[in-house]
């Protein structure tokens, strides 16, 4: 058994496959490629691969991580060329490297912030100060907006100010891109989509959001650790 | 592939948008520059049922090997796709290229069920394509449709160009070469015309008689055939069979690896048209099977096989293939499915090993409740067949047994609906006598569904029963099936009368069809979409009647609309099986000895398969 990561970045159409059709892709991939993953045991054997983080349906994303374990030892460089090969168009593989042997924990429960660029157009609409108006949206005492539960229909109200690590927001030509750092992972996790919601209400802009992209740069790991 | 902006704002706004995008693993890319013709193969309906029908992934794989051919799929959009589709003026388009669909040189439509029909017309006009072919000029692609449905072809004739009645590995490959030589569609059409299993409607007028039976078919072009033959390929085993099917990125109805290991059916039930229209059995080598299935897998990753067929144990070397495809399988972790096995020990064996602890339900087909009726139907099944597999499935661990049966059938009796009641509590016992008093979680469905005659079949000429007959018989199995253990299903009963009109209907169904469309129908088999008291305001506008249709009882004189289709099955074998059927008697399964259906006239049958095993099988079937 031996565990590795590979790094990839998904552009175009194919972003608008969800995460599970991701995954799913994946197992296929490494089938076809010839590569025999590990299998957890039990009744129901699932080969033992992982994101680092789900991405959202729609969204694009330059830097993301599988990690994964196979039956045998592997060249990182064999298993980078086997995949690569074969890959769906849109996803581009980057590299594979062995997995750190002193992470002993699975990379979605060691993800703790994403990095993420959303574009707004405009459409003749005007933003000033671009970075005052980052600034003002998080100088509010709360930022109070709607989250679906899970499993319940009922929307709640959340605060979501306390998630939001950075924002940097720039204008050129008719676009706002607004950089955002914002908590990911099973202790606190923030979507793009509800800062989206209350910065656009906030500068008065009115862009559908069919017209706005979203991509994630980068994840982040607790204590900046290494994968 | 890139898309356009106004796409990708489309796509930001629905659901399932990757219904929408192409590019899945082993989907086809041509440089257009080496393509003389381009052919949209259309399903009408949503993108999950029609990427798990596999005739699709068959003909799609050998027009694309075909030099010179690029076939590209289109899907019905869901609701929400069309609606802003049409709000913002795109025009259906291929999945491949996204190019709108008039763009293609021939349009083909697969004809599954009566109830996607409206879906055709709606996905034409979605396209910017004039419904009817009247209305088409040069300027539009050729429309053609095939598969089963297209053995009545005339509900569709004023809207399709020309009709593919057959076998398609042949035929849409040669007709797809013949639209590059021919410079107007006439010309093709004409062309087509010559060959087996090609009707072209407008190549014939219709005439009635004044109780609205057909008086004759007129030629309009002299050298169309008086009738259509349909087409048949003589070896299955040499016809081209995918082995890099397109793997879809979302969840489809069926995931997984499919080989069609035999085609046709030996059986002779009396209701079903698959079992007539696919004749005769035509059987892939069991090394071409396996040679397709290690292909498959390699090509896909799917971690599921499936085998296609009409009854995967009349496979004349089933046993061995079986053994060996379950090795193959486990060696991979792949989960091997086995659908419509008959039921024996061998059957039990294989079943037990691959569903290991996580047991499906059991399925039991059979028809009718009584030992009568099963015989008018020719369902050549017996209630100790049933209670002996059962005891065998329970004791074997399986807690779910499901049975299908129809209602409405010929001949039909109220003792005969009791009979379906009596074989469920039957088995609730066997349950409660093996497991004890408290049976466990045992669970038994019924299934009934309305009876629809079919064309080309020896219940061709039955009367349909009238809403309120199925109703009371509903109502009566509702009440006798009240038992623990058992759930009961039926079919809606409005739905199954429309099917029987277009399943038999002339050309003036077509208008019938047309103006349910207009009225906003479409997605008819989808229970939360069917309305139908629009269906119900298109017949009484167009004068398609439920009377003249569904409930009239046709008699041997009538000129039928669907014998402009010559199946090569003869119509004194139709008449004969069904005065047998008045008489209650049986025919056996071909295996044991040639009844005489005309098919052996034209095309060898068993072909492929181990004919020192026919006999020992077909006796096997008929004593059980």
């Amino acid at each position: 058994m031996a565990k590795y990561v590979m790094e990839f970045s998904k552009t175009g159409t194919i972003c608008y496959t969800s995460h599970l059709d991701v995954m799913r892709m994946f197992k296929r991939i490494f089938k076809r490629a010839g590569i025999p993953l590990a299998y957890s045991q039990g009744f129901n054997p699932h080969p033992k691969m992982g994101f680092a983080q789900p991405l959202s349906l729609g969204y694009e994303a330059t830097e993301e991580y599988i990690e994964f374990e196979t039956q045998t030892d592997w060249d990182p460089n064999e298993l980078y060329e086997r995949v690569k090969a074969i890959m769906a168009d849109g996803i581009d593989m980057k590299y594979c490297k062995p997995l750190n042997e002193n992470i002993h924990k699975s990379l979605s429960a060691l993800t703790e912030a994403a990095l993420y660029t959303v574009s707004v157009p405009l459409n003749g609409q005007t933003v000033d100060d671009p970075q005052k108006l980052a600034d003002d949206y998080l100088a509010q005492e709360k930022i109070i907006t709607l989250k679906k539960q899970k499993k319940k229909k009922e929307q709640k109200e959340v605060d979501i100010k306390g998630m939001i690590r950075r924002l940097n927001f720039s204008a050129k030509g008719d676009t706002l891109t607004m950089r955002m750092l914002l908590d990911q992972g099973s202790t606190s996790n923030l979507s793009p989509e509800l800062v989206i919601a209350t910065v656009l209400p906030f500068a008065g802009l009115d862009t559908d959001r069919s017209e706005i992209s979203v991509t994630r740069d980068k994840i982040i790991f607790v204590d900046g650790v290494e994968i | 592939m890139v898309i356009d902006k106004q796409l990708d704002k489309i796509l930001k706004k629905v659901e399932k948008p990757a219904r929408y995008i192409g590019g899945e693993v082993n989907s086809v890319k041509k440089d257009l520059k080496d393509v003389k013709v381009r052919v949209g193969f259309a399903f009408p309906d949503m993108y999950e049922i029609g990427m798990s029908y596999m005739g699709l992934q068959i003909l799609y794989n050998i027009l694309n090997k075909t030099e010179g051919v690029y076939c590209e799929r289109v899907f019905a959009p869901a609701t929400d796709m069309e609606d802003i589709m049409r709000a913002e003026g795109r025009e259906l388009f291929t999945l491949e290229t996204f190019t709108p669909v008039k763009e293609m040189d021939i349009l083909g439509f697969t004809l599954q069920y009566e109830m996607s029909f409206t879906n055709i017309l709606n996905m034409l006009d979605l396209g910017a394509i004039p419904v009817k072919s009247a209305d088409r000029g040069e300027e539009y692609p050729v429309i053609v449709a095939g598969g089963p449905c297209a053995y009545n072809p005339e509900p569709l004739a004023h809207f399709i160009d020309m009709f593919m009645v057959g076998d398609g590995e042949e035929l849409f490959p040669q007709i797809a070469l013949l639209k590059a030589e021919c410079s107007t569609k006439q010309e093709f059409l004409q062309r087509c015309a010559e060959l087996d299993g090609i009707y072209v409607p407008s190549f014939y007028d219709v005439t009635y008689n004044e109780d609205g039976t057909i008086k004759e078919y007129v030629k309009l072009y002299d050298k169309a055939p008086d009738r259509v033959k349909r087409a048949v390929i003589q070896s299955l085993d040499d016809a081209e069979f995918p082995t890099e099917n397109i793997v879809p990125f979302i969840d489809t109805v069926h995931d997984r690896c499919v080989v069609e290991t035999f085609r046709g059916c030996t059986r002779g039930c009396r209701f079903c048209q698959a079992g007539m229209i696919y004749r005769p059995v035509r059987e892939r080598k069991p090394e071409t099977i396996k040679g397709i299935v290690k292909e498959q897998l390699a090509n896909t990753g799917h971690d599921e096989l499936s085998l296609l067929s009409l009854s995967t144990s009349d496979y004349s070397r089933f046993e061995d293939l079986a053994m060996e495809l379950m090795g193959m399988c486990k060696a991979q972790n792949v989960a091997l499915s086995l659908p419509s096995l008959r039921l024996d020990s061998f059957s039990f064996k294989v079943l037990d090993e691959i569903q290991g602890y996580r047991k499906s339900g059991l399925t039991f087909a059979p028809e009718a409740g009584s030992q009568r009726l099963r015989d008018i139907i020719n369902k050549n099944i017996t209630e100790e067949n049933i209670y002996s597999a059962v005891e065998q499935a329970i004791e074997l661990g399986w807690e779910t047994i499901k049975l299908y049966f129809m209602d409405g059938l010929p001949g039909e009796t109220y003792e005969d609906l009791e009979g379906i009641a009596q074989i469920a509590k039957n088995i609730i016992d066997i349950n409660f006598k093996i497991r004890g008093r408290k049976g466990g979680r045992f669970r038994v469905t019924v299934s009934v569904s309305n009876f629809v005659p079919k064309a080309h079949t020896p219940f061709q000429w039955a009367a349909q029963d009238r809403p309120e007959v199925l109703k009371e018989k509903h109502n009566f199995l509702s009440e006798r099936l009240r038992m623990k253990g058992v759930t009961f299903n039926y079919h809606e009963t409005a739905t199954s009368n429309l099917e029987a009109i277009i399943a038999r209907g002339d050309r003036r169904v077509g208008d019938m069809i047309y103006r349910a469309w207009q009225l906003g129908c479409k997605f008819d088999a989808w229970t939360e979409h069917h309305k139908n008291e629009l269906w119900q305001q298109a017949m009484e506008e167009t004068g398609a009647t439920l009377d003249f249709y569904a409930y009239r009882e046709r008699s041997y004189d009538e000129i039928l609309p669907w014998e402009i289709i010559d199946p090569r099955i003869e119509r004194s074998f139709f008449e004969r099986e069904n005065e047998k059927a008045k008489a209650g008697e049986t025919t056996h399964d071909c295996r044991l000895g040639c009844v005489g259906c005309g098919m052996n006239k034209h095309v060898k049958c068993f072909h492929g398969a181990d004919e020192s095993r026919l006999q020992k099988i077909g006796k096997e079937v008929s004593s059980g």
